[in-house]
């Protein structure tokens, strides 16, 4: 067995924080990802453009870049703004950006971009007949997007949302940057500590690849979900 | 006698797409009971006449009366839209329609498919719905494919499914848009022998159809449309018998 020189405990909190950030980001990457999809469909010509004004921001500027500003950027608008309340009206607050709270952000706004792009495409992917049917049977657009558009959708878009999450997970070794002590950090103090990088960097390697086989594996058993009278009419004749 | 309103009333119906008038002015009347065929050549504007009837597409005048409720609208700068969409979707789940492509969800088995709209739409509790829905399974023949997905079944079969998801919901008019067209020969009869037996226990339907047998025996009123216009209407017997208008005499004439 290695010897994790007692840096174990610390390894372990620390991927516990790298699944928590990647999880809460990517709940908040599907939300601003739907969002995103239907602003570019919506009619209105102000959401379409703010849609299309967002994903080229996001999609234009490096992650780490993003990170550091909405980190170091929003803490002094926060400091801004509470400096100006207590000077106008003596109201005495102070908000510190909690390191984890601005990665969930920060992930969730850009994959939020690139979920976006992937609903669009799967959205538009579902035969406008189910669609017409179901306005003719007088589902409202709410029930329809429940029952009829969302569980179509998937089926186009989890290949997309498998694929960024993925990279999601991966982009969460970021936030170590602006302090969060997730299981890279860990092993970069522990290897800088210890000289042994190999110790703990190799275990930090297979915990991702961990991660990432059983997120394979769920996003095969989610995708055989959604194709569920999709698929070739062979696979289920008996 | 009590006057009941008229099931589906639709009075001067224009619809323009773009500059080009593709209804100029229809109305039609439905009695319980009528079963009105449209036919014309392709282009003639019978299908988009039926799709506005439950306003998948929108007309760009005229009025719609379902059931003595006439449906409201106002004027946006997408152009003329419902007013109030709860009352269309309040109108739509009394008119169900039938589409040439069947459109049956994918996602769904058979019989899902014949409840969703009386449980989700009509709220129907789902035990009484899935009772329901499984007696018009077996009214189509189709009881022994309720759990099957309308990507394992024929055509013939996916239309006649089609048939009892319409059904399911107790409309007031079933609106029939071509339903044997992209039909293999063969399993037109089947189709064909269903509405046959629902024009006879009195449902209310209008149909747009190329089968000009089915139009002679089982409708009251045969609508002959041409580019936008009706050209010729009246009982089957009369216009299909003994059309006036040269243009219905060579639609009607035996193709070679």
């Amino acid at each position: 067995m290695i010897d994790l020189q007692g840096y174990g405990p610390r390894l372990l909190e620390g991927a516990l924080v790298t699944i928590e950030l990647a999880l809460l980001s990517l709940v908040v990457a599907i939300f601003l990802g739907l969002l995103t999809a239907s602003a570019k469909m919506s009619r209105s010509w102000l959401l379409h453009k703010i849609g299309t004004l967002y994903t080229t921001v996001i999609r234009g500027v490096p992650d780490l870049v993003l990170m550091l500003l909405l980190f170091f950027g929003g803490q002094i608008g926060i400091n801004m703004v509470t400096d100006w309340l207590y000077d106008r009206f003596g109201i005495d607050i102070f908000i510190n950006i909690n390191e984890f709270v601005a990665g969930v952000i920060t992930i969730g706004l850009i994959f939020g971009a690139y979920m976006g792009e992937t609903f669009r495409g799967a959205f538009l992917a579902v035969d406008s007949g189910q669609i017409e049917a179901g306005r003719a049977y007088g589902m409202s657009e709410a029930l329809m997007f429940r029952r009829i558009r969302f569980p179509q959708m998937m089926r186009h878009a989890l290949p997309g949302l498998s694929n960024n999450w993925m990279v999601l997970l991966k982009t969460t070794a970021l936030v170590s940057i602006i302090g969060l002590t997730d299981m890279v950090r860990v092993a970069a103090e522990a290897s800088k500590a210890t000289h042994e990088p190999f110790t703990f960097l190799i275990p930090v390697a297979v915990i991702y690849l961990l991660i990432a086989s059983v997120s394979e594996w769920i996003f095969a058993r989610l995708q055989k979900r959604y194709n569920v009278g999709f698929g070739e009419a062979d696979e289920w004749n008996n | 006698m009590v006057d009941t309103p008229l099931p589906l009333e639709v009075r001067n119906l224009k619809k323009r797409f773009g500059s080009n008038e593709v209804l100029k002015g229809l109305s039609l009347q439905a009695h319980q009971g009528d079963v009105i065929t449209l036919i014309g050549a392709s282009g003639s504007g019978k299908s988009t006449f039926l799709r506005c009837m439950n306003l998948l597409e929108q007309p760009n005048e005229g009025e719609l009366i379902v059931h003595g409720e006439t449906i409201r609208f106002k004027e946006t700068r997408h152009g003329r839209e419902p007013a109030d969409w709860q009352q269309v979707v309040n109108m739509r789940a009394k008119l169900s329609m039938v589409f040439q492509n069947f459109n049956l969800w994918a996602h769904m088995t058979l019989l899902e498919n014949v409840i969703e709209a009386p449980v989700h739409v009509l709220k129907k509790p789902r035990k009484e719905a899935i009772e329901h829905g499984r007696a018009l399974l077996d009214r189509v023949g189709l009881l022994e494919r309720a759990d099957y997905y309308p990507m394992q079944m024929s055509g013939g079969q996916q239309q006649r499914g089609a048939i009892a998801r319409a059904l399911a919901m107790d409309p007031e008019v079933m609106l029939f848009d071509e339903p044997t067209s992209a039909l293999d020969p063969e399993l037109v009869g089947d189709v064909l022998k269903v509405m046959r037996d629902l024009a006879k226990e009195g449902r209310t339907m209008i149909v747009v159809t190329h089968e000009m047998a089915f139009a002679k025996d089982v409708s009251s009123q045969v609508m002959y449309l041409h580019q936008g216009m009706v050209e010729e209407a009246g009982p089957p017997a009369e216009v299909l018998g003994n059309p006036r208008s040269e243009r219905l005499k060579q639609f009607l004439a035996p193709k070679h």
